[in-house]
This record gives structure tokens, sequence and C-alpha cells, in this order.
């Protein structure tokens, strides 16, 4: 009881993780559903992401941790603190150095690689809870391809507001099959999404199960032929800090006066040449 | 063959309360201190589900229960009973509180600033390990802030938030009538406050999970004191009465046409609960949101979005009640099922 296993999950449970994670990766965008443990945080901080990243960890790993694109937010420090103690491997902010990203809600904007792997962490694994509660139903949906209630929604949505009022977890298609939620990252960063080199993997422990992307898989929005994918538009903003334009912005507001900063920290910093202090 | 009467119930039922107390006679040596500053949350839920704020009487109910929430909130109830109605109190004002702890997921920043404050959100539940024996920084919990506006205030200001009508010229009282439909809000946001913890968690779960579509962005989360205002029935005057412990959420949801004016507009929800129980403000923010912005969401199937079925269902003393009420005899009842079996029986046998 004292000397606590590597990565606090007992062997078993892990060897168990990382098969359904194999599954999971040749069945791209299915959700395969796995006997979710309790950890030590609250189901719904994570416990996902947590689970996998605690699954496939190595002693020669280069962990980062992010939330909402920030090293230093209070859950991916949290979540830093209990991997790193119960592995003892080095942790970074840099996205280039890492070889696991634990994420919640952001792709980082540094161009991923081979070498690196994505985990998020997933709220909402069932793309057509929305539209359709019922599990077993679900089920069937997918086995049919039958989108039809999604397309409905979208339909509706388009034609009262001119678009989707989904603003994030916006439905994807993924190797032109499976229909999955991407998790709760903007629209900016679904084109991100398709044919990453990284491997993608997602993980929702409250709902007990894990689905992934492999390298170079096709990434499509769920989308009208003569509708174009619109993503956050920031305009002509570049960020107060860095200067970069063309990314994902944290808008805050001080006052009445509105002002734009990378979303991503360790991008900010380093385009400042500046080393990152969470 | 034998004739059990069930009689001599006066010596049963004393025997059953001797054992009832032999029980849980061990909670007689906790003190009131012990309870009411280290069990705070076990207080402040029944404080909260009873209806009744003393700390006193919460330290009591507990260890009159051996620490059975349920029970003890029932003991908060029926105390009130006893209280005479003195009248209204001023409304309070959430702006005006003194805070502990304010954050909100939806800004990142807001005027003020996220208050983390005492949390158990970050604690890492291990029973063994070196995590929870950080370093002790000393840091005093007394330490408040405020008032601060609600951090959904700068979205009103730019009239991005729905405003409900109001219908009403002073609030409903559920505890001397109970609302028929169509309820007001002042009276589902009574027996919401009132409501029990897990009863209101299970309710506002269904529309996160499937069965509705609500997935709140949290605007304004706080917890801290809040002074209770009295006009004096003497002096005419306003008197402080003192300060309570209070919980408020006030959640946003998604857009819709404001059917006032036909604009594109955010719903927001409102919870507040006495005493320091986060999980509660949440759940009834969302409760809130659901009935009152319907047809806001996508989800198909209702549950929270029906004022009928939370009106009735969330409050934990009287679905106790009934619920424990099956422990009472139903000899004559079920005698009477079994009559109606026996007859079932022979019909479709013949």
């Amino acid at each position: 009881m004292n000397k606590q296993t590597f990565a606090f999950m007992d062997e078993d449970a892990k060897k168990e993780i990382r098969r359904s994670l194999l599954k999971a990766v040749a069945l791209p965008g299915y959700t395969v559903p796995f006997a979710s443990r309790e950890m030590p945080v609250a189901r719904g901080w994570g416990t996902g992401g947590l689970q996998i990243t605690l699954s496939i960890i190595l002693e020669q790993d280069v962990l980062k941790v992010i939330d909402q694109g920030c090293d230093g937010s209070v859950n991916a420090v949290n979540m830093r603190g209990f991997i790193t103690s119960v592995t003892g491997v080095e942790s970074v902010t840099e996205t280039s150095r890492s070889t696991i990203i634990q994420t919640r809600h952001r792709i980082p904007e540094q161009e991923l690689t081979e070498d690196h792997i994505l985990v998020f962490q997933v709220p909402y694994p069932e793309v057509l809870t929305t539209v359709e509660p019922d599990t077993a139903q679900q089920k069937r949906m997918h086995g049919d391809g039958d989108y039809s209630k999604l397309w409905v929604l979208l339909y509706e949505d388009t034609s009262q507001f001119g678009d989707s009022r989904i603003s994030n977890r916006y439905p994807v298609q993924v190797d032109g099959h499976y229909v999955m939620d991407p998790s709760p990252i903007p629209k900016y960063d679904i084109p991100r999404m398709d044919n990453s080199p990284a491997l993608q993997l997602f993980g929702a422990g409250r709902e007990k199960r894990i689905y992934a992307i492999p390298p170079y898989t096709e990434v499509k929005p769920l989308k009208f032929d003569d509708r174009e994918f619109k993503v956050e538009s920031f305009g002509n903003i570049c960020c107060e800090r860095c200067g970069a334009s063309g990314v994902f912005f944290d808008e805050v507001r001080i006052g009445s006066d509105k002002h734009f900063f990378c979303s991503d920290t360790e991008f900010c910093d380093g385009n400042r040449g500046e080393e990152h202090v969470s | 063959m034998s004739y059990v009467a069930i009689k001599g119930g006066s010596e049963a039922i004393r025997s059953s309360k001797t054992f009832f107390r032999d029980m849980i006679h061990h909670a007689e040596g906790i003190g009131d201190k012990e309870l009411q500053k280290g069990l705070i949350f076990s207080c402040d839920r029944i404080m909260g589900e009873g209806g009744l704020y003393s700390e006193k009487l919460a330290a009591e109910a507990i260890r009159r229960t051996g620490g059975d929430l349920l029970e003890a909130a029932f003991y908060m109830r029926a105390h009130r009973s006893t209280c005479r109605r003195v009248g209204d109190a001023e409304t309070l004002n959430c702006g005006s509180m003194r805070l502990l702890r304010r954050i909100s997921s939806a800004f990142k920043d807001i005027e003020g600033g996220q208050i983390l404050g005492p949390s158990c959100d970050y604690v890492i539940r291990l029973f063994h390990g070196n995590l929870q024996e950080e370093e002790d920084n000393s840091l005093k919990v007394d330490s408040m802030t405020g008032p601060l506006p609600s951090a959904v205030d700068s979205m009103r200001l730019r009239d991005q938030v729905i405003v409900l009508p109001n219908h009403e010229d002073s609030p409903h009282d559920v505890s001397r009538s109970f609302p028929l439909p169509p309820y007001t809000r002042s009276s589902l946001m009574q027996v919401m406050s009132r409501g029990e913890t897990g009863a209101m968690l299970a309710f506002a779960y269904t529309s996160m999970r499937g069965y509705g579509d609500v997935h709140p962005t949290i605007g304004d989360l706080r917890i801290g004191y809040i002074e209770v205002k009295f006009t004096h029935p003497f002096t005419g005057k306003k008197v402080k009465v003192g300060e309570i412990r209070v919980t408020a959420c006030e959640s946003i949801g998604s857009f819709n046409r404001d059917p006032g004016d036909g604009k594109l507009r955010l719903s927001t929800g409102f919870g507040f609960c006495l005493g320091f129980n986060e999980t509660k403000a949440i759940a009834m923010s969302i409760l809130d949101m659901a009935m009152h912005h319907k047809g806001y969401s996508v989800g198909g199937v209702d549950i929270a979005s029906n004022p009928e079925i939370i009106i009735h269902h969330v409050d934990g003393i009287e679905s106790m009640g009934f619920t424990n009420h099956f422990k009472l005899p139903h000899y004559v009842t079920f005698q009477a099922d079994l009559h109606v079996l026996e007859r079932a029986k022979e019909m479709t046998d013949e």
C-alpha cells in the first residue's frame, strides 16, 4: 500500500486502456467503451485524458499539460503536478520538446509532428447525444451511418441564424466514416486535426469511452456543400504581447477596453523569445 | 397454527428508539464547534435544505441524526414550524457580498479578479501520498474582498443578455401557500433554494447528459457573507440583523431570439442557497435556465425544463418522507392487492 505503482494505476488497468486505445486507433472515430477508473480528481475534470496519459506514459516521455491553451492554468498545473508526482517524468511547457501533450479545449498553435501524442480530455464523447439521448439508438445510427438528425439540426440552425449555433465540439467525420465529437475545441482548431502527423487520443472518463484519430487521417467538419466552414475570425487583430496574428485569441476586457492575447501562452512566450513561466 | 397479533406497539417503539440512541450515542461527544466549523459543509447543506439559518441548530440536528443529512434537514424544517414569521427582510443584493471565493469560467479577466478562495477543487483525493502535505503557507481564510458586481453585469450593460419578464409585484412565499401552475419564477426559485442537493444535481445532470441540452458556462460563482437587513417593527428603521453564509451562481447558456424584440441574446440562469454549497447553486442555475429558456437548446426530451416535474420532485424532505412511508404497515392494501390478483387469475384461467 505504501509503494505506489508507476503512473498510479495498476498494470492490468493500464493494459486494458492500452488495448482499448489500439482498437480505437484501428477504427478511427469509433468510441470504444473502457472500464474507466476512479481517479483522485473529480469526474469531469479530465479523468479520461488522465487515464490515457497514465497508461501510455514512459519514463523517457516529456510531458506538457495545457488547459484552454495555457500551461499555467489551475487545472493544467494540478494535472501536471499529479502526473509528474506518480511518474517522475520531466514536464515542460515547450510544445517542441514534449512527447505527450494532455490538453483541454485547445490544440497547440505550433505544428505537431510524428513524435507528438495529443491526449484530449473529453466531456462528451457521443456526438449524437444532443439529438438522440438513447444509447442503443445511437449505436444503431452509427452502424447505419445515419447522421440525419445532426444534418437536420445543422439545417434548422442555418436557416434561422445563417450558420450552425455550435461554437465548439463541432461534429466531424473521420476517414469518411464515423462522425465524432472532437472534444470542446473551437472551430479554429478543427482544420488542424485534419491529416495531422501526431496521434490524437480522446478520453472521456465519466462517459467511459476512448476514441482516436491516427496520424495522417482525414477529419472533415459536417457541412453542407454550398456552405463554407467558417472558423472564428479575429480580423486584423494582433496579440498585444507578442504581435502574432492569425492565431486563436483570448479576449480580455479591462474596463470598457478590449484586449487580445494569444490563447496558447507558450506560443506567445516563444514569439517573445521568453522562457515560459507557469 | 399460531396467531400473531401486531400489538404491543408502544413497547416496541420505546425499544426501537433506545436502540437508535444507543447506535449514535457517540455523537453526543461531538461539540458544537467541531460540527459548525469542522463539518461546515454538512451544516450548510442542512441549513439550506431545511430553509432555516441557524448554525447552532444545524449542529444539534447532525448530533441527533447520527449525520443522516436528510433527517437533519428534516429537524430544521420541523423546527421552522415553531418559529413565528416576523416579516420580510430587505432583498439581498449578491453584489454586496463579502467574498471568500469568486470565479468565472466565462471570462478570463474580470473586475476584482478571479478569487480561488477555499476550495477542494484542486485537492488530489488520496488517503496516502505526499500531495496533500504541501507546506503550510499560513494563509488565513478570513481574508475577504468585495463588494463586487457579477461578472455577467458587463454583458447585461451591453444588452447581450435576455432579461426575463417579471410579472410579480412581490415574491410568492412557498412556505405559506404551495404555488399553482403556471409557476412563477419566484416560487420555482424558492422551492429549488430549499431543494435537496442530490435531487437538484440529478435533475440538472439530465439536461447536460442527454435529456435536454443545457451546457452552461459559469459567469459568476461566489461564496461569501452577506448582511441581512430588516425594518425594525417598532422604530421603523433599517437594522442589520446579522450576516449569513451564502452561495450564488449565475450561468450563461445558449442564445436565441429574444421574444421581446426578436434580437439575438444569451440566456442566463441563477442559483442561490444558504450556506456554502456550490454544487447545488450551479445545479439550480442550470434548472432555472432550462425552465425559463425552454427551446433555446436542442435536446428533444425534457425533464429539467418542465416546471411541473421540478417543483414537485426536488424537495428532499417530501420525497424522503414518502419513500420512507413504505416502511409503514400496508397489510390491508396489500391484502386487497392479493385479492385482485387471485380474481384476475381465476378470470384468465377460465
